[in-house]
C-alpha cells in the first residue's frame, strides 16, 4: 500500500511552507519539507547600505521577531566597529528581547499550537468554549507589546534601539508601570504552564544535538558562547562549526553543525541552561517531570510555557534594579568608521539568531549574512517527520496530517525568516 | 515591465459599497449577515497580520462583528472561497504570489492592501534598485511556479479598493477600517504629512538637527511614532498627494547628506510608488555622476 501526502501551504505557522511525503509499505520513501516563501534577497538589499541602516532594514525580515533582528544586527555592527555599549543599553535590549519572547510564545502556544491539542481548527473557533484561555493569551501578548513599545518606541519594527545605544530612553515612571503590568500577567503564565502540562504529549524521543547560547552568569539572552552536547564555541568561530547547504527542492537552506543537524529553541535552552531559570520556572520544571536533556521535539511547547514564567520573573528582576540615567547617544552619522567584520548571536524566541556583516572604511556594508533559528531547525524537523510518520501510519490519513502538523508546529517555525540564500552553482 | 508601471483602479467601488451597505443594514439577523472577512499574506513578514491580532482585547470585539472565514496564519484553510472584504499583506515577489493574489482578488468584493509591502513593495521591492551583482550570489534555481518576478506592490497587478499604509500598519487604522465597514461606511485615509502629528506631540524637529527625516513628504496617520521614539521618518506610509520632492531633496542636500544617500533613503520604502520622485532622483543621479 502506498500513500502520498502533500501539504501545500501548511497553516498556523509563520510564513509559507509545504511538505511532500511518499510512503510505501509503511516506509517513508520521500520526505521533503520546503519553504515556499517568495525570495526577498535581504542580504543583497543590505549590501552597499550604510552601517547604521543594517538594523532598520533587517528588522523587516520578520514581524514576529523584528526586535530580534534589530538588536542582533546592531550588536553585529557594534562588533564590527569594536564599539562598546553601556550596561543600561544591554539591560534595555534584554527587556525588549524578553518582551518579544513573551508575546511570541503566547501567540504560538495559544493561536498556533493549542488548537491541535484541543481538537479545534483555530483559536477563533475555540473562543466560545475557551474564552478565558484566549483572553489570557491576549493579556500576555499585550504586555509583551507594551514592553517593546515602552522601550523600543513601537511594538513591531521598534525604532529607538540603534547602533551604540538608544535614541530615546524610557522614563522611570513608564518602567515602574511596566513592572506592575508584568506582575499582573504572572498568574496567566502560571496557568499556561498548567494547561500545557495537562495536555497529553506523544513520546517521540529522537536524539539530535541541541545548541543555544550559554552564559555562566545568567540564563543567556544576548551574550555567551554557543553550547551543545558536543561542543562549546565562541561566536567568532562559527564558520568552523556551522555549514549551510541547499537541498535541490528547497527555497531555504539546511544547516549542519559539525556535519550534523541541530535543534535550537526553548527546549535547547532548557537542555543547556535550565539551572539558571527563575525559581518559579525551576519549580514548574521539576513538577513537569521533564527529564533533561530532552530529545522529544513536542516538549518544546512545554519549555516555551515555562520560559514565559522565567521571562516575566527575570524582567521584573531587571526592572527592580533599574534606574534610567541620561545618556547621550552620539550623533551616529558622525561615528568615525573603519573597516571591520562583526558577528551577532543572540537567543530569540525560536532559537539562536545570527547576523554577520563586513563594512569598509567608509561604513558601507560589503557583506551580509543572516542565519535564523528556523534554518537551523529545518534539517532536524525534516528528519523528525521521516521518523515520526511510521509511528502514526495506522491512523486515518487526515489524522496523520494533523500529527505531522503538530510536530512541525512544535518547532514554532518561521518561514518568512528562513528564506536565506546560499551561493549555489547551477547551470 | 511596462505592465508593472501601470496602477489599476477599481471601477466597481460604488457598486461594492452598496452591497456592503445592504449587507450591514440588515439588522434582522446580524449574526447571519456578518461580513465575511479574509486575511492573506503573500511574500512578507507577517507583521501586518500580527497588527490585527495584536489589537489586544479589541480583537475579541472585532471578531464578534465580523466573520473571519480565512486566515491561514492562524486558521485551517477555509472551504468557502468568497469574501466580502480581504486584507492582503505582502508584495508580489514571485509567480506563486501573483497566482494567489489574482485568485483572492477574484473571490473578494473588496480588496485592501494591508501594510507597506502590499502598498508600495516596501524594503523587499528595493531589489528593483539593487544591481544584480549585489544579489547574484543569492540566486538559485527554482521551480517554475516559484520563479522570481520584478518585486512590487499588489496594485501593479490587480485592482485595489483601499490601502492601509505603513510598515507596520497602524493598529488603530485597522480597527477603524473594520468598524467603518461594519457600519456600512467608506473608510478614509489620513492625508496630511507626518509633521502635523509630530508637531502636535511636541517633538524636536529632526531635520533641524540634521537628520534625514522624510516627515514633510510622508503621509501621516501614524502619530509620528518613529519620531516619538527618536528615529527619523523613512516614509513608510508613502508620499502625500502634494509632496514636494524637489524641495525635500534640496533640503536634505543642504543638511549635508550625500546624493547617493538621499536617493537610497527616498527609495527604500516608496521607490515603486512615485513617478515624480523617480524623475527627481534621476536628475540627482545625473548630477552625482558628473
Amino acid at each position: 500500500m502506498s500513500k502520498t501526502i502533500t501539504l501545500n501551504h501548511i497553516t498556523k505557522i509563520e510564513g509559507h511552507a509545504s511538505l511532500n511525503l511518499k510512503i510505501e509499505k509503511g516506509k517513508v520513501q520521500v520526505c521533503e519539507l520546503s519553504s515556499t516563501e517568495g525570495a526577498r534577497y535581504f542580504e543583497g538589499i543590505l549590501l552597499q547600505k550604510r552601517f547604521f541602516e543594517a538594523h532598520e532594514i533587517s528588522s523587516r525580515i520578520c514581524g514576529i521577531c523584528s526586535c530580534a533582528h534589530t538588536i542582533c544586527a546592531s550588536m553585529a555592527i557594534e562588533d564590527a566597529l569594536n564599539m562598546n555599549v553601556s550596561e543600561q543599553t544591554v539591560h534595555l535590549r534584554e527587556l525588549i528581547t524578553l518582551g518579544e519572547r513573551i508575546r511570541s510564545h503566547a501567540t504560538h502556544l495559544y493561536f498556533l499550537a493549542l488548537p491541535d491539542y484541543l481538537g479545534y481548527e483555530s483559536a477563533l473557533s475555540m473562543l466560545p468554549k475557551y474564552k478565558t484561555a484566549i483572553v489570557r493569551a491576549i493579556k500576555m501578548t499585550k504586555i509583551g507589546n507594551i514592553m517593546i513599545r515602552v522601550i523600543g518606541g513601537r511594538d513591531l519594527h521598534p525604532v529607538s534601539n540603534t547602533i551604540g545605544g538608544f535614541l530615546k530612553l524610557p522614563s522611570n515612571d513608564s518602567l515602574k508601570k511596566l513592572k506592575a503590568d508584568l506582575k499582573s500577567i504572572k498568574p496567566d503564565a502560571d496557568a499556561t504552564v498548567k494547561l500545557f502540562l495537562s495536555l497529553k504529549q506523544r513520546n517521540f524521543d529522537r536524539k539530535v544535538d541541541y545548541m543555544s547560547l550559554t552564559n555562566p552568569n545568567k540564563y543567556a539572552i544576548l551574550t555567551g558562547t554557543l553550547k551543545s552536547e558536543t561542543s562549546n564555541f565562541d561566536k567568532k568561530d562559527f564558520h568552523d562549526h556551522i555549514n549551510e547547504y541547499r537541498a535541490p527542492y528547497n527555497t531555504a537552506n539546511f544547516l549542519v553543525k559539525d556535519g550534523n543537524p541541530v535543534r535550537v529553541g526553548a527546549l535547547a535552552r532548557f537542555n543547556n541552561n535550565s539551572s539558571q531559570l527563575s525559581k518559579d520556572a525551576r519549580s514548574f520544571l521539576k513538577k513537569s517531570g521533564l527529564k533533561l536533556p530532552n530529545y522529544n521535539p513536542f516538549n518544546n511547547n512545554l519549555a516555551q510555557a515555562i520560559e514565559l514564567v522565567h521571562c516575566i520573573d527575570y524582567s521584573i528582576k531587571l526592572l527592580n534594579s533599574m534606574e534610567i540615567v541620561p545618556e547621550t547617544i552620539s550623533r551616529l552619522r558622525q561615528i568615525p568608521t573603519k573597516a571591520g567584520h562583526g558577528i551577532g548571536a543572540i537567543e530569540v524566541p525560536r532559537g539562536t539568531l545570527w547576523h554577520e556583516y563586513s563594512i569598509d572604511d567608509k561604513g558601507i556594508i560589503t557583506a551580509a549574512n543572516i542565519i535564523t533559528p528556523t534554518v537551523q531547525n529545518l534539517k532536524a524537523m525534516e528528519d523528525d517527520i521521516r521518523n515520526y510518520v511510521p509511528l502514526v501510519l495506522d491512523m486515518p490519513k487526515d489524522k496523520v496530517v494533523i500529527e505531522i502538523e503538530k510536530l512541525i508546529r512544535s518547532y514554532d517555525p518561521c518561514f518568512s525568516c528562513s528564506t536565506h540564500f546560499l551561493k549555489v552553482n547551477w547551470k | 515591465m511596462a505592465k508593472n508601471k501601470m496602477t489599476k483602479k477599481s471601477t466597481a467601488k460604488i457598486k461594492i459599497h452598496k452591497h456592503i451597505m445592504a449587507k450591514t443594514n440588515q439588522k434582522k439577523n446580524p449574526k447571519k449577515n456578518k461580513l465575511k472577512v479574509a486575511f492573506f499574506g503573500i511574500t512578507g513578514c507577517a507583521g501586518c497580520q500580527l497588527s490585527f491580532l495584536f489589537t489586544d482585547e479589541d480583537v475579541i470585539d472585532l471578531l464578534d462583528k465580523i466573520d473571519v472565514v480565512n486566515f491561514p496564519f492562524i486558521k485551517e484553510k477555509a472551504k468557502s472561497k468568497s469574501y466580502d472584504i480581504t486584507f492582503m499583506e505582502g508584495l508580489v515577489a514571485d509567480e506563486q504570489d501573483l497566482k494567489t493574489l489574482k485568485e483572492v482578488r477574484k473571490n473578494s468584493k473588496i480588496l485592501i492592501a494591508l501594510g507597506a509591502c502590499a502598498h508600495t513593495g516596501c524594503v523587499p521591492a528595493y531589489r528593483r534598485f539593487t544591481s544584480l551583482e549585489n544579489f547574484e550570489h543569492l540566486l538559485f534555481k527554482k521551480k517554475k511556479e516559484l520563479a522570481d518576478l520584478n518585486p512590487g506592490p499588489i496594485s501593479e497587478h490587480v485592482a485595489v479598493d483601499f490601502t492601509i499604509p505603513g510598515c507596520p500598519p497602524d493598529k488603530e487604522e485597522i480597527k477603524y477600517f473594520i468598524k467603518q465597514f461594519y457600519l456600512g461606511k467608506d473608510p478614509r485615509n489620513y492625508e496630511d504629512p507626518v509633521c502635523i502629528e509630530c508637531r502636535k506631540n511636541g517633538n524636536e524637529c529632526l531635520l533641524d538637527i540634521g537628520k534625514p527625516c522624510l516627515g514633510p513628504i510622508t503621509r501621516g496617520g501614524c502619530n509620528a511614532v518613529c519620531i516619538n521614539g527618536g528615529f527619523e521618518c523613512w516614509g513608510c506610509r508613502g508620499p502625500t498627494k502634494d509632496a514636494n520632492m524637489e524641495v525635500m531633496i534640496k533640503l536634505l542636500l543642504e543638511k549635508g547628506h550625500s546624493r547617493e544617500f538621499i536617493i537610497e533613503r527616498m527609495r527604500i520604502f516608496v521607490g515603486t510608488k512615485h513617478d515624480a520622485l523617480e524623475k527627481y532622483l534621476k536628475e540627482l543621479k545625473g548630477e552625482a555622476k558628473t
